[in-house]
């Protein structure tokens, strides 16, 4: 009897505590896909938040595979009323998503409340959230793709200006006058490039073609005009190199960091999130004097591939969302997004401007130095077909590895990638 | 009598209710679902318009849906005779072991196929990673140029064969040890009174005896390796998909990756289709094979 009273008890106590957090507690349900360095970084601030709202607004954060997993998910659990609340997305996927309608539009007055405005953001960045002029997605970072160096393999080989900056940044000649410099002074790799991986160079192969002032897509039409010629200009630079021995072959990604981590590839074009892994190696003394700058001018114009990961709130079907759930997810994105300068430790360029414009901010390398490019950036087309692994990808990634590595002409690749591409 | 009988037809019916409830639920239906909706332009979740047959006919001028055809084509001939002959040449070597021999050389042959396809996808990419792996060591030794295995057209299909053997064989070993153990031990006995060599023996006796075994084998693999995605799809992420491309992979990128419901479905069917048509042909003439020898 004792016993039976005694467990009675503990359930009204329970329940009781239940029950007096709920009313008072928003919990936000939240999704990501932010598994490496930067998922750290985000897990930190999340709890940060957690305690900053304590008693208010809980976050329950949940993180899932990246790429097409995340994706197909969200959409499954949208359709039925079962996705979270809040999560991370990529602005390339949005177009792909309002096909599908799993996007909540962010409304002029959520944007008041959260004190966030258009003019916080660089232009490229506001761009890509916007769709007929409604925004579907709060813009958290930008993550281009930059240049890492090795400052004492550069020094070396004499490549080295004085500002610390890799020489011949200027031009085509010059810069593969830089690679063969390295290549001369014993350099295995002067560059080491993701050349196992189509998909990863697209991201190089679309900058090179920005600087030339190219475009995928025309209205509805792919490679139009003379944007061919464009493609294959970039791709010839890319085998060119490749024919001089001048960038790492068959290279897949981890194998590509390796190289460059062990002082085997002189530089490399990889992506930001790559840079809390150089600053962990440095700070445990294993990494040589390392820096990292906007890619080289190969063409016209300074132009550099970026995406951006920002915050949707999905739209579940037959589920309206309470006005106090949707108050609590507005602060939440609100305030990691005015927090960011934390989240530029894991490398991505703040979309939130007061936070790029602070001097604790200016005061970070290689991060300031490189954040100038997102005056030159360039995001992916604004189509369903665009975006990680979208059927552009997969077209272009099948042909880009032969040519990348010696095997196809890149003439003969464009011809390819043109007829494959219009014919999807 | 005839009450007892409708009470156990009731009783089997009750027995296999929950079974047949389950089984028309997320199969039966399902299945049906998948034909109707491969007549319309359904996306991945929701209804669509129907079109009628355009999904099918369009299959015939798409160069990538071809291309599938022919990698599972060419899949099934490298992974389904050779698998079943390494996986008997296997199980005859481990049958002359003995005791606690025989059970350690099953267990290690064994292995591979308890491992997920992620960990065989792993252990393989780092052995023949063009910088790093290991295979690529041996070939440096051996004075031959290096290959980027499962990044060139030429070697990747034969590469993700191997893989596949190696994985799965351990399975049909076993089985044709089950096989050779089911054989009497006097048939062998009779044979070495009359002096037969050990080719004879394996070819009027362990052959003939172990056809029904082999048949199952044959038949399994078939079904198995017509359905090839996992390893496919993880030895190509990046790489040269649509190059490698499969049915089922096919059928992952139209479904999940381009939204195109509908258009799945249709290769989804086809596929069925085939594998039906080949499985009914394959024991037919495993069957007619059997009845001419005796």
């Amino acid at each position: 009897m004792n016993f039976r009273k005694l467990m009675a008890t503990v359930v009204v106590a329970t329940g009781g505590f239940w029950a007096g957090s709920a009313h008072s507690e928003e919990t936000i349900v939240w999704w990501d896909f932010l598994s490496g360095g930067d998922g750290v970084r985000m897990k930190q601030l999340i709890s940060d938040f957690n305690e900053a709202h304590a008693g208010k607004i809980k976050i329950d954060a949940t993180t899932l595979d990246w790429g097409t997993p995340f994706y197909a998910k969200v959409q499954t659990t949208a359709a039925v009323g079962e996705a979270p609340d809040l999560m991370t997305y990529h602005a390339s996927r949005i177009p792909l998503a309002l096909t599908q309608g799993v996007l909540d539009e962010i409304t002029p007055d959520d944007w008041s409340k959260m004190g966030l405005s258009q003019g916080d953001f660089a232009a490229a960045t506001w761009d890509a959230v916007t769709s007929d002029g409604k925004q579907y997605a709060v813009p958290l970072d930008t993550h281009p793709i930059v240049l890492y160096y090795n400052r004492d393999l550069l020094k070396k080989a004499g490549v080295l200006g004085d500002d610390g900056r890799p020489k011949g940044m200027e031009s085509k000649e010059a810069f593969t006058a830089t690679l063969q410099a390295l290549k001369d002074a014993g350099v295995q790799f002067p560059l080491g490039s993701v050349t196992a991986d189509g998909n990863f160079m697209f991201r190089t192969i679309y900058s090179l073609m920005c600087q030339q002032g190219g475009e995928l897509m025309t209205g509805e039409e792919f490679l139009a005009g003379d944007n061919a010629g464009k493609l294959q200009n970039a791709l010839a630079v890319l085998s060119d190199w490749t024919k001089a021995g001048l960038q790492s072959t068959y290279t897949d990604y981890p194998a590509t960091v390796a190289l460059f981590t062990s002082g085997e590839a002189a530089m490399m074009i990889n992506g930001v999130w790559e840079v809390p892994t150089m600053t962990d190696l440095a700070k445990q003394g294993k990494l040589f004097d390392w820096g990292a700058v906007e890619l080289p001018v190969i063409f016209d114009k300074p132009c550099t591939y970026a995406d951006s990961h920002t915050f949707a709130i999905p739209k579940n079907k037959g589920k309206e969302m309470s006005p106090e759930k949707r108050a609590a997810v507005l602060e939440t994105i609100s305030w990691i997004i005015k927090n960011s300068l934390f989240w530029a430790t894991a490398g991505h360029i703040p979309a939130y401007k007061p936070v790029t414009e602070s001097a604790e901010y200016k005061a970070m390398e290689p991060n300031a130095t490189y954040s100038s490019l997102t005056a030159n950036m360039i995001f992916d087309p604004k189509t369903p077909l665009a975006g990680i692994a979208g059927p552009i990808f997969d077209v272009m990634s099948n042909y880009f590895v032969p040519t990348l590595n010696g095997e196809m002409e890149p003439a003969e690749a464009v011809q390819s990638i043109q007829e494959e591409l219009n014919a999807l | 009598m005839l009450q007892d009988r409708r009470k156990d037809l009731l009783i089997a019916l009750a027995l296999i209710a929950p079974f047949v409830a389950i089984y028309a639920l997320v199969f039966a239906y399902p299945t049906i679902q998948m034909f109707r909706i491969s007549f319309t332009d359904a996306p991945l979740i929701g209804t669509g318009k129907w079109v009628g047959i355009a999904n099918y006919t369009r299959l015939d001028n798409d160069p990538l849906f071809r291309r599938a055809v022919w990698n599972t084509l060419y899949f099934v001939a490298l992974t389904v005779i050779p698998g079943t002959l390494i996986a008997l040449l296997i199980a005859l070597g481990v049958s002359r072991l003995a005791g606690r021999l025989q059970a350690l050389v099953l267990a290690l042959f064994f292995l591979p196929y308890i491992l997920p396809v992620s960990v065989v996808y792993l252990i393989w990419d780092w052995t023949l990673n063009f910088q790093f792996g290991i295979a690529m060591h041996v070939l440096d030794w051996l004075g031959i140029p290096r290959v980027p295995v499962t990044k060139s057209r030429t070697w990747f299909m034969p590469a993700v064969a191997w893989v596949t053997i190696w994985w799965t064989a351990g399975f049909s070993i076993l089985l044709f040890l089950a096989g050779m153990r089911a054989i009497p031990a006097e048939i062998y006995e009779a044979a070495e009174l009359d002096n037969a060599s050990r080719w004879t023996t394996f070819r009027r006796i362990t052959w003939p005896l172990l056809r029904p075994v082999t048949a199952l084998v044959l038949t399994i693999q078939l079904i198995l390796q017509f359905k090839i995605f996992d390893q496919v799809y993880l030895f190509s992420i990046g790489g040269r998909p649509n190059d490698n491309m499969v049915l089922v992979y096919y059928i992952f990128n139209k479904a999940f990756q381009q939204n195109q419901g509908g258009r799945a479905a249709a290769v989804a069917v086809t596929l069925f289709v085939i594998i039906v048509v080949i499985a009914v042909l394959q024991f037919q003439l495993l069957r007619l094979a059997g009845r001419q020898r005796q």
